[in-house]
């Protein structure tokens, strides 16, 4: 009898880990105005968008956020009227903290969750194949400095340490007489370490016009696995060499780096009344995503399929927001390109180049505290073609995603305080 | 404050919980078609044969069953689509067994085998008088439907009912066994004739007078696979049924005479026609997408049996060494482990090996049938389902609700243990084309069946 080799059979299309699971939620005065904030670069959360925008924090600011994110997608295939996804709402949170130190030299530091979400699937679903269930929480813990190196341009940079835990159920196309599938479980922790460098100038500042651009780079995430556990069961009794009820496996994730570049521009027409305009340009280099590789410690385990053909992303993100003394209206817009092509997304992210429109509202309650709120209502439809996952379907996707977050504001501007 | 913090909490409870996305119930119609009386004609494959036999799973998940099954959703006062069922077991059937650390597929007859069941032998003598919509009988050519020359009402008679006369007076009696999957119909007595006394018999019945009396309102054929595949599974060797008393015949593994397939499919479609159906014909699969052909090549004997050469017996008993274009019989699989066809001495048999001559005889015959049955379909105006295309194309390794499979034998996941059949999961692949074929050409829209719902090989 000729061996038996599975090959093709069994794992992963891990491209399930990452369409939807990049949370731009880094800030609700931008979130407000489509994301944009690298020129802007003006309060704590800077030291996540722009580090080298610390140096317009006056004094010490903390900010804190929180996000909920309320999912829900819906599938049609050519078999199932109606699938719904089940997606947990998720809350991711930021801290961020920006101060002067010196009159050239700033500190932040940032706590955020960039990449996250879960979703599962009714139990024995169509595509559970495909995906079943799965989960990635990251945590990002960032110090960081920034350095005015001219009265006009500043920089910064940060030292991005990630740790995350991510975990995926699939069905294994295996059948005995006393199961219909079997089951593989993946589940690890990795950490890492990143960085985020920016550069920001107030270009112009004069009483009318203030001008602002910036630029920021997040290199890349490569979240190595070193201890990642493999889950076999309901696995066919001669077949447990091949997928042993536990191994361990080694891999890496690779999220993408982000590289933005962004402009900020104010028209003051009285001491009270402001309009500004934000405009980001961002490049999501999802191709790295391309090298995702999972090897088990069990030879006989035949190695993760990985996904192909992602392509880097651009988006652009515009806001408006109207000061009127101590209110703040906001409107904005983004443009998001996919990394990948309609058709091999996972399906529990189904996704598109699309846009969406957001919206917010800022009120300085007091010197101190500043509180914004935030909506985005991301919604649209598809119609998936048979890619590589075999599996084609249409579906409604529809994102809200509500935001709030307090800014409170202690100590004085140290240029002040000097000339005083 | 406080009103900020209500205000915060109320809007939060408003976005949660609301399922806006989902899709309503898609309506389900027919279109242009009449499902009420679906009839299914073809042989094993229509049958649900798979693991070199026919068993009750493995009918109930044959692809007409699993057509008319997801029809009755777009019809749904469709009337019930009965099988002749068999019973557990049915003709006995291979399965995979694990020994000494390997899977092994074993046979009906081996030690072990799932040995066919107790009511096999009876199975077809209470059916007879019933009427069926699937009408698969495994092993049957197209060429023994239609009784169309002197001759047919006594070989196809025989062949397809087998044969139990006997003479008046004299009392000598003749028989002969039929195709036991042909059981539950009735083909009548076949002519005969005797020497001396002469004709007796004769009241045969064809398969094609079952198809003119199943009032049919919609039909699939997949008829004449057997024309051609019984010439390559024996290696292009034949298999005489012969009985010289009364003047019998015939070799079961010949090619089909073209113009005789041509006359007879036309038969069995204009019966169809007549009764106003309407339907869909099926090509025929190239021989070489199937495991059984496919399995062992020079490479993968060199590769994985640590054979030098390979040794071969050719159509006209020449023994040579094979080429990449010849292809050894995965019924070649005992030979292998005993080292045959590693020496000149020793070479495969002319019935281990399907050589290039015979492969490229029985390609060019499945292309000259498949014309002749899209000339056909073609002229009665009858869409087809084109599965020399589409299993060709499956060939390279596809994948649907990512589940990866190919054509390979075993891990491939299409077909069952005999190489030769699909397996469940390989059916509902073959019964979504079909669905995509009825939908496309009579507007209807008839839900596609979850091929992950069907299970592959079962493993030990």
């Amino acid at each position: 009898m000729k061996k038996i080799i599975f090959s093709a059979l069994v794992m992963a299309n891990l491209a399930a880990f990452a369409g939807g699971f990049q949370v731009n939620l880094q800030g609700v005065r931008s979130v407000a105005m489509g994301g944009a904030y690298v020129g802007l670069a003006h309060g704590p959360a800077t030291t996540f968008f722009n580090p080298g925008g610390l140096t317009n924090i006056e004094g010490h600011r903390l900010s804190l956020g929180l996000n909920t994110i309320h999912p829900s997608i819906s599938l049609q295939t050519e078999v199932n009227d109606n699938i719904d996804l089940t997606s947990s709402m998720s809350t991711p949170i930021y801290f961020y903290y920006g101060g002067q130190i010196t009159e050239k030299l700033y500190v932040g530091f940032g706590i955020n969750n960039q990449f996250g979400s879960s979703s599962s699937f009714e139990d024995n679903w169509q595509g559970r194949f495909i995906v079943q269930n799965i989960s990635l929480k990251t945590f990002m813990f960032q110090p960081t400095v920034a350095y005015k190196i001219h009265d006009k341009i500043s920089i910064g940079a940060g030292l991005v340490y990630t740790t995350g835990v991510f975990s995926y159920e699939k069905a294994v196309p295996l059948s005995s007489s006393s199961s219909a599938d079997g089951k593989a479980r993946l589940e690890g922790k990795a950490n890492s370490i990143s960085f985020n460098v920016g550069l920001y100038s107030k270009l112009i500042e004069t009483d009318k016009i203030e001008l602002g651009i910036g630029a920021d780079y997040r290199s890349g995430m490569k979240l190595s696995l070193e201890e990642g556990l493999a889950t076999f069961t309901n696995i066919p009794s001669s077949l447990t060499g091949t997928f042993p009820e536990q191994t361990n496996f080694k891999g890496e994730i690779n999220l993408p780096s982000v590289t933005t570049a962004g402009l900020a521009f104010t028209y003051k027409f009285n001491e009270k009344n402001e309009l500004t305009f934000v405009y980001d340009y961002a490049l999501n280099g999802w191709s790295s995503y391309d090298t995702l590789a999972f090897d088990f410690e069990n030879e006989a385990t035949p190695d993760a399929k990985t996904p192909k053909n992602w392509k880097n992303a651009v988006a652009h993100r515009f806001g408006l927001e109207y000061k009127l003394d101590k209110l703040f209206f906001r409107v904005g817009t983004y443009y998001d390109q996919s990394p990948v092509e309609e058709n091999n997304v996972s399906p529990e992210a189904p996704e598109r180049s699309h846009m969406a429109p957001t919206f917010g509202f800022g009120m300085k309650v007091s010197d101190m505290i500043e509180f914004d709120i935030s909506y985005i209502n991301q919604r649209y439809s598809g119609e998936t073609a048979t890619g590589e996952l075999g599996f084609e379907y249409k579906y409604n996707r529809r994102i809200n995603v509500l935001s709030v977050s307090a800014t409170i504001t202690l100590g004085k501007n140290k240029n002040t305080s000097i000339e005083e | 404050m406080k009103k900020q913090l209500y205000f915060i909490v109320i809007t939060l409870g408003l976005f949660s919980g609301c399922k806006k996305t989902a899709f309503e119930t898609v309506e389900r119609t027919s279109g242009t078609a009449d499902f009420k009386q679906y009839i299914s004609v073809g042989n094993s494959l229509t049958q649900g044969y798979q693991d070199a036999g026919l068993y009750e799973e493995g009918q109930s998940m044959s692809y007409p069953s699993i057509i008319a099954q997801q029809m009755k959703i777009a019809q749904p006062n469709m009337a019930e689509f009965r099988q002749p069922m068999v019973s557990g077991n049915g003709s006995g059937y291979m399965h995979l067994g694990y020994i000494n650390g390997s899977l092994k597929p074993i046979s009906s007859d081996d030690p072990g085998g799932y040995q066919p069941d107790g009511s096999w032998d009876a199975w077809g003598q209470a059916e007879k008088n019933q009427k069926f919509n699937n009408l698969g009988i495994a092993g049957v050519k197209l060429i023994q439907c239609v009784n169309t020359y002197s001759d047919d009402n006594t070989t196809n008679a025989i062949i397809l009912g087998g044969l139990d006369v006997t003479v008046p007076i004299i009392g000598t009696n003749y028989t002969q066994d039929g195709n036991p999957f042909s059981r539950y119909l009735d083909f009548g007595e076949a002519e005969v004739n005797v020497p001396v006394i002469g004709n007796i018999g004769g009241t045969a019945k064809s398969y094609l007078d079952h198809v003119k009396e199943s009032n049919a309102t919609f039909f699939t054929c997949w008829l004449g696979n057997n024309d051609v595949l019984g010439y390559v599974v024996n290696g292009g060797t034949p298999n005489l049924v012969e009985n010289n008393t009364i003047g019998l015949s015939v070799d079961l593994n010949a090619l089909s005479d073209e113009f005789e397939f041509e006359e007879k499919y036309d038969e069995i479609i204009k019966a169809f026609k007549n009764q106003g159906a309407q339907g869909v014909c099926s090509t025929l699969p190239n021989v070489t997408s199937i495991p059984f052909v496919t399995t062992f090549t020079v490479a993968s004997l060199k590769a994985d049996y640590n054979y030098n050469k390979v040794w071969i017996t050719d159509l006209n008993e020449n023994v040579r060494e094979a080429t990449e274009e010849d292809y050894i019989l995965l019924h070649a699989s005992e030979g292998i482990s005993n080292g045959r066809g590693t020496s000149q001495a020793t070479p495969f048999t002319n019935y281990d090996v399907l050589d290039r001559d015979e492969a490229t005889l029985a390609k060019n015959h499945t292309l000259k049938l498949n014309g002749i049955i899209r000339k056909i379909a073609g002229s009665y105006g009858y869409p087809i389902a084109d599965m020399y295309t589409y299993m060709d194309n499956l060939s390279a390794g596809y994948t649907f609700e990512g589940i990866d499979m190919d054509i390979s034998y075993i891990q491939g996941g299409t077909f069952s243990l005999d190489g030769i059949h699909p397996n469940p999961r390989g059916y509902a692949v073959v019964a979504n084309e079909f669905i995509r074929v009825i939908n496309a050409a009579y507007n209807s829209n008839i839900p596609k069946v979850s091929v992950g719902a069907y299970r592959g090989i079962l493993f030990p």
